[in-house]
């Protein structure tokens, strides 16, 4: 199970849009119709390629309720990538975006990649937000795109490895310190190691005894 | 009072004077004074300072700092960050307040005012994101007190901490952060961790996310493994409370980390042979990981036993076995308590898993030539051990291997091959090379040489879990022909009935010297017991071994009745008797169903013998088996006492009520408790079967009545007359059991008229009456209770009915000087009128005093009125109150009202009409 980086993702948007269906069809390849309530956050795992080079996906699924916001709060500065979801025959969901936008900026990394999805597309006779309102939205913002199905599993595969090139970009162009942990980003056991994220020199000279 | 006279540099007098609690109210009064409205800086560190010493060590000054001294303090902290000397201060005089005083006297259960302060420190909802602030400072006390302020928060009010922790944004990775500052700043993070993530699922999966499992895991690498020192301890204690039923952050450490950091503390390094106090805490913690791994999430949590499997196969696929064998069976030296907590985990670990059950069954232990199966040492541990815990976590292993595991059963089985004489009587130091059948027969068949039958129990137990729902095994064992001890003693017997007569040796030894007939032995028959039941369950031909010898059910009804055996042995003893007749097919007679029906009736009577079947049910050991036994959470302060544990302490079983022994209750476990309970349910109706459905010996076919064809007048009144005999004698034997069904009724004292089924299930009647019988003591008892009560009740009626007579007389006198103050109103008012002829400027003035009069006389009368109102609406509730009793104890309430009524509504009416 070796990996070249390990990048952490959030799943963040209304209850109901589809998050956890999301998650287990990306690490399960399968889709639950009825689908328990997410109490708190969740967790879910995979390896993904991305090219040729093995990167870790460890998501955490959160629950869209309000009274759970504080704690899902304390999963965002240590996230590098988030799935911003909404309902695309469900208005309001959308209209909410901008709230969870502002959450996100407020207590996320600023350097976090986001990537929104417009869910549930295999109900297009249902659609109430167009495809094109959910693009303005995003290029308005900064954020990637996608109109996805967590039934039909179309694009669902698509949505996490985006969002994962994005993030592997902007390493790439020297945007993230990787050695920082709150980035969400770890590179892989075996890889060399930046400088460590020492915080004072009481750390420092403890040396690095723990590769 | 004069503040500043009364104690400007008496310090000391305050000292002195530690009683008087308002002297230390208005000391700390005035201290918190000079801090907040000091000028000069240096006047306000003194004050600081003495602020500190006398909460440190008073009472009063505790209290009184509660009271009055958090504004001052979080003052400080908040506005005077740059004054580092001050935030300390304060810091350590907040610690002060929140820390009990150990040599505090008063009574003891006196209100601690640390206690209270921590209470409200913890409710001040800005305190604790104040505190989380302040870890960010540069100054290391800064960091440090604050620390321990926290864990005295947590420690004195987890829960509100707790939610206080999760609402504030990135608090807890504040907290995190602390893991990687100095040494003794992480210890102290590690501890405030650990009381932070007890029994907090949120707080658990956010430290996760967070990196803990790889903070935690480079510390304990960092110190050394198991090797290491108390914060090895600390880290494995968080970890576990991490990993406690929490499903979703199981998953995370196998999706990303692995096992294989918790597997590797496991590993022995170094020297093997010493194993200090804290080594083996450590050891007992990691054990502890492996264990809560392999129990998955919580009991509700729907993806728990797919949790627990990938857990175990992840285990195994990782090496865990090799390393919990050499813990548990290999390493000489590894204390007790640690090797058989690693057998337990063996035992987790192949539980119902195939894979994982033909791994331990192929692993050979040991370097060549010298090399030997690791069952076989299990056993061997398991035969030789002088620690009883540790025979529980070996015979652990082994039904943890057979159940549901016939493959592994008949494996053992297959290797059960008596010994020639010689190799039998080998002391067991020879037995390396045996085959794991031989070295069990060996350790049944042991005790003809010493007389202990210790070793013989234990060998019984494992054969049990060989046997167990295995027929084939079974009947294998049955025919294991044994040589008699002695050549010269007769010929050789089965292996069954060496196990019948050492159960009978076992009640025998006991009896004759107190030095062999330890408690020991009150488990060696209950386990033999359990060999012969699980062996006889299902097995017509067992049963028919079993009673090829004449004397084992004389033997067994003995056993029954025997006033000296314990509840367990006789019940035991009769479910093997009722084995005897439901799995019995047997046609011979002497032996059949019908004739140990019989035997039974006669020798116990059918009611004393179902009675020995309750009297074990209600036991201590059949009401008491749980289906898993949940560990205790290894803490720092059980953390010692678990690693000293030698063996079952005797006296344990004194609060157990009960003769039984502790063994018993991990040998008999949930599934043999179901088989017995089932067992007893099929024998109950065996029984009435068998009275039901008497066998007839003689079958009446009416053509065979009639004369045949052919047969001579001679011979037909011939072969009429040897019929009527063999009906005769058969009529002889009913009427006999018919009179002994008739004695046991009649002893049994029930009902003259009672049903059949009712017959059989005396004892339950017999229970039934006595229940009853109490039960109606009791509730006379009740009933005379409640006759004094409602006396009681009566005469307080009684009581308020003159009260309220007394109100009502009362309301009356007053509602009459009302009347007439309204009277006396009115003459005025009518004066007033006349009057208003006498000039405007007049009329204002008396108006405002007759205002002013009726005004003063309203007030008086209505305050009086309402004030009786209430008294009376008081009264009211009161008396609805119990009038409600009443009734409920069967009083008629209205009759009893009617007279107060009388009194008291009547004339109100009366006089409202005449009004
Ligand atoms: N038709 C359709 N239904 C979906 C899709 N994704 C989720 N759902 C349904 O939407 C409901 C809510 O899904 P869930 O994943 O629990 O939402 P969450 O609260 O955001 O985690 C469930 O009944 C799902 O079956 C989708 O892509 N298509
Ligand atoms: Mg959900």
């Amino acid at each position: 199970m070796s990996y070249d980086y390990l990048f952490k993702y959030i799943i963040i948007g209304d209850t109901g849009v589809g998050k956890s269906c999301l998650l287990l069809q990306f690490t399960d390849k399968r889709f639950q119709p009825v689908h328990d309530l997410t109490i708190g956050v969740e967790f879910g795992a995979r390896m993904v390629t991305i090219d040729s080079r093995p990167i870790k996906l460890q998501i955490w699924d959160t629950a869209g309720q309000e009274s759970f916001r504080s704690i899902t709060r304390s999963y965002y500065r240590g996230a590098a990538g988030a799935l911003l979801v909404y309902d695309i025959t469900r208005r309001e969901t959308f209209n909410h975006l901008a709230s969870w936008l502002e959450d996100a900026r407020q207590h996320a990394n600023p350097n976090m990649s986001i990537m929104l999805i417009g869910n549930k597309s295999d109900l297009a006779h249902r659609r109430a937000v167009s495809k094109e309102e959910g693009e303005q939205f995003a290029k308005e913002n900064g954020l990637l795109f996608l109109e996805a199905s967590a039934r039909t599993a179309q694009n669902v595969e698509e949505a996490f490895i985006k969002t994962a090139a994005k993030i592997l970009q902007n390493i790439q162009e020297g945007v993230f310190d990787v050695s920082n942990e709150s980035s969400g980003i770890k590179v892989g056991y075996g890889r060399p190691q930046g400088p460590s994220g020492a915080r004072d020199g009481a750390v420092a000279q403890r040396g690095n005894c723990c590769g | 009072m004069d503040l500043v006279s009364g104690y400007k540099g008496v310090v000391g007098l305050v000292f002195g004077n530690e009683n008087s609690g308002s002297n230390e109210d208005s000391y700390v009064e005035r201290l918190l004074d000079r801090i907040s409205n000091g000028k000069l800086a240096e006047d306000r560190r003194s004050a600081m300072i003495e602020l500190q010493a006398i909460v440190a060590e008073s009472h009063g000054a505790q209290l009184a700092f509660g009271a009055m001294g958090f504004p001052v303090m979080l003052a400080v902290l908040k506005e005077e960050r740059d004054d580092v000397e001050m935030v300390r201060g304060a810091l350590e005089a907040l610690v002060g307040a929140l820390t009990p005083i150990e040599h505090a006297k008063g009574p003891k259960n006196e209100v601690q005012p640390a206690l209270m302060n921590t209470d409200l420190l913890s409710r001040e909802a800005d305190s604790i994101s104040l505190l989380l602030s302040l870890l960010s400072e540069e100054d290391f006390y800064v960091r440090y007190y604050t620390l321990q302020l926290l864990t005295a928060l947590l420690t004195n009010s987890p829960n509100r901490l707790q939610e206080a922790i999760l609402t504030i944004p990135r608090g807890i990775t504040r907290l995190m952060d602390m893991l990687m500052d100095r040494e003794v700043i992480r210890n102290e993070a590690l501890l405030l961790l650990t009381y932070l993530t007890r029994e907090a699922e949120e707080i658990q999966k956010i430290l996760v996310f967070e990196g803990a499992f790889e903070k935690i895991f480079s510390i304990i690498k960092e110190e050394g493994g198991s090797e290491g020192g108390v914060v090895v301890q600390d880290c494995l204690q968080l970890l576990n409370n991490l990993l406690r039923t929490n499903a979703s952050n199981q998953i995370l450490l196998r999706e990303t980390m692995g096992f294989d950091p918790v597997i590797s503390i496991l590993k022995l390094r170094g020297s093997t042979y010493s194993f200090t106090q804290q080594k083996t805490i450590n050891l007992l913690s990691a054990l502890e990981t492996i264990n809560l791994l392999m129990m998955g999430g919580t009991e509700a949590d729907p993806g728990k036993d797919a949790n627990k499997l990938t857990n175990k196969a992840t285990l195994v696929q990782k090496k865990v076995l090799d390393h919990l064998l050499l813990l548990g069976v290999e390493s000489q030296w590894a204390p007790v308590a640690v090797r058989c907590a690693a057998l337990q985990c063996i035992g987790d670990l192949i539980a119902g898993q195939p894979k994982n059950l033909d791994i331990l069954a192929t692993k050979v232990l040991g370097e060549e030539p010298q090399t030997e199966p690791a069952l076989n040492s299990i056993l061997r541990i398991l035969l030789r051990t002088s620690s009883m815990q540790e025979f529980i976590a070996a015979d652990y292993v082994f039904k943890s291997f057979c159940e549901k595991n016939s493959d592994g059963q008949t494996m053992l089985a297959s290797t059960l091959i008596p010994q020639p004489h010689l190799m039998t009587h080998a002391p067991l130091e020879e037995d390396v090379n045996m085959s794991f059948g031989s070295m069990l027969l060996h350790g049944l068949t042991l005790s003809e040489n010493d007389g202990d039958l210790e070793t013989c129990c234990r060998a019984a137990s494992v054969l049990s879990h060989v046997l167990k729902d295995n027929v084939q095994c079974k009947e294998r064992v049955i025919r294991i022909e044994l040589e008699p001890p002695m050549p010269s003693l007769g010929a050789s017997e089965p292996l069954m009935h060496r196990m019948v007569k050492y159960m009978a040796l076992a009640s025998s030894m006991k009896n004759k010297d107190g030095k062999s007939s330890t408690s020991g032995n009150l488990y060696v028959q209950p386990i033999i017991l359990k060999l012969l039941v699980t062996w006889l369950a299902d097995c017509p031909n067992a049963v028919h071994c079993f009673l090829d010898s004449r004397p084992h059910l004389t033997y067994l009804l003995e056993l029954v009745s025997n006033s000296s055996a314990t509840v367990c042995t006789r019940g035991l003893a009769a479910v093997l008797l009722g084995e005897c007749v439901i799995y019995n097919k047997s046609n011979d007679n002497g032996k059949d169903a019908f004739t140990v029906v019989d035997t039974i009736s006669q020798k116990l009577g059918l009611t004393s013998y179902f009675l020995k079947f309750d009297e074990m049910q209600k036991s201590f050991l059949f009401t008491s088996v749980k289906s898993a036994q949940p560990r205790k959470v290894l803490t720092r302060s059980t953390a010692a006492s678990m690693a000293d544990i030698e063996d079952v302490d005797e006296n344990d079983s004194s609060d157990q009520k009960d003769e039984d022994h502790p063994i018993l209750s991990a040998i008999f476990d949930v599934q043999f408790v179901n088989l017995v309970k089932k067992l007893e349910g099929d024998i109950r109706e065996s029984i009435v079967e068998v009275y039901s459905h008497p066998k007839s010996k003689v079958s009446v076919v009416p053509a065979e009545l009639e004369q045949r064809s052919g047969e001579s007048d001679g011979e037909y009144i011939k072969r009429l007359k040897t019929f009527v005999e063999k009906q005769c004698s058969e009529i002889q034997d009913l009427l006999s059991r018919n009179s002994l069904l008739a004695e046991d009724l009649a002893k049994t004292g029930g009902g003259s008229n009672s049903q059949p089924e009712q017959r059989v299930s005396g004892g339950l009647d017999r229970v039934q009456v006595e229940k009853l019988r109490r039960d109606l003591q009791e509730a006379s008892q009740r009933l005379e209770m409640l006759k004094t009560d409602k006396a009681k009740i009566e005469s307080e009626a009684s009581m308020y009915r003159n009260l309220a007579g007394k109100m009502e007389s009362d309301l009356k006198s007053l509602s009459d000087a009302y009347n007439s103050l309204e009277q006396a109103n009115l003459y005025l008012e009518k004066e007033v009128r006349a009057l208003k002829g006498g000039g405007p400027s007049t009329i204002a003035d008396v108006e405002a005093i007759k205002a002013a009069a009726r005004e003063e006389a309203q007030k008086d009368s209505e305050a009086e009125l309402n004030d009786l109102l209430v008294c009376l609406g008081q009264e009211q509730t009161r008396v609805e109150k119990l009038s409600a009793r009443l009734l409920q104890l069967g009083e008629d309430v209205d009759t009893l009202l009617e007279g107060i009524g009388d009194d008291v509504g009547l004339p109100e009416e009366g006089e409202e009409e005449e009004d």
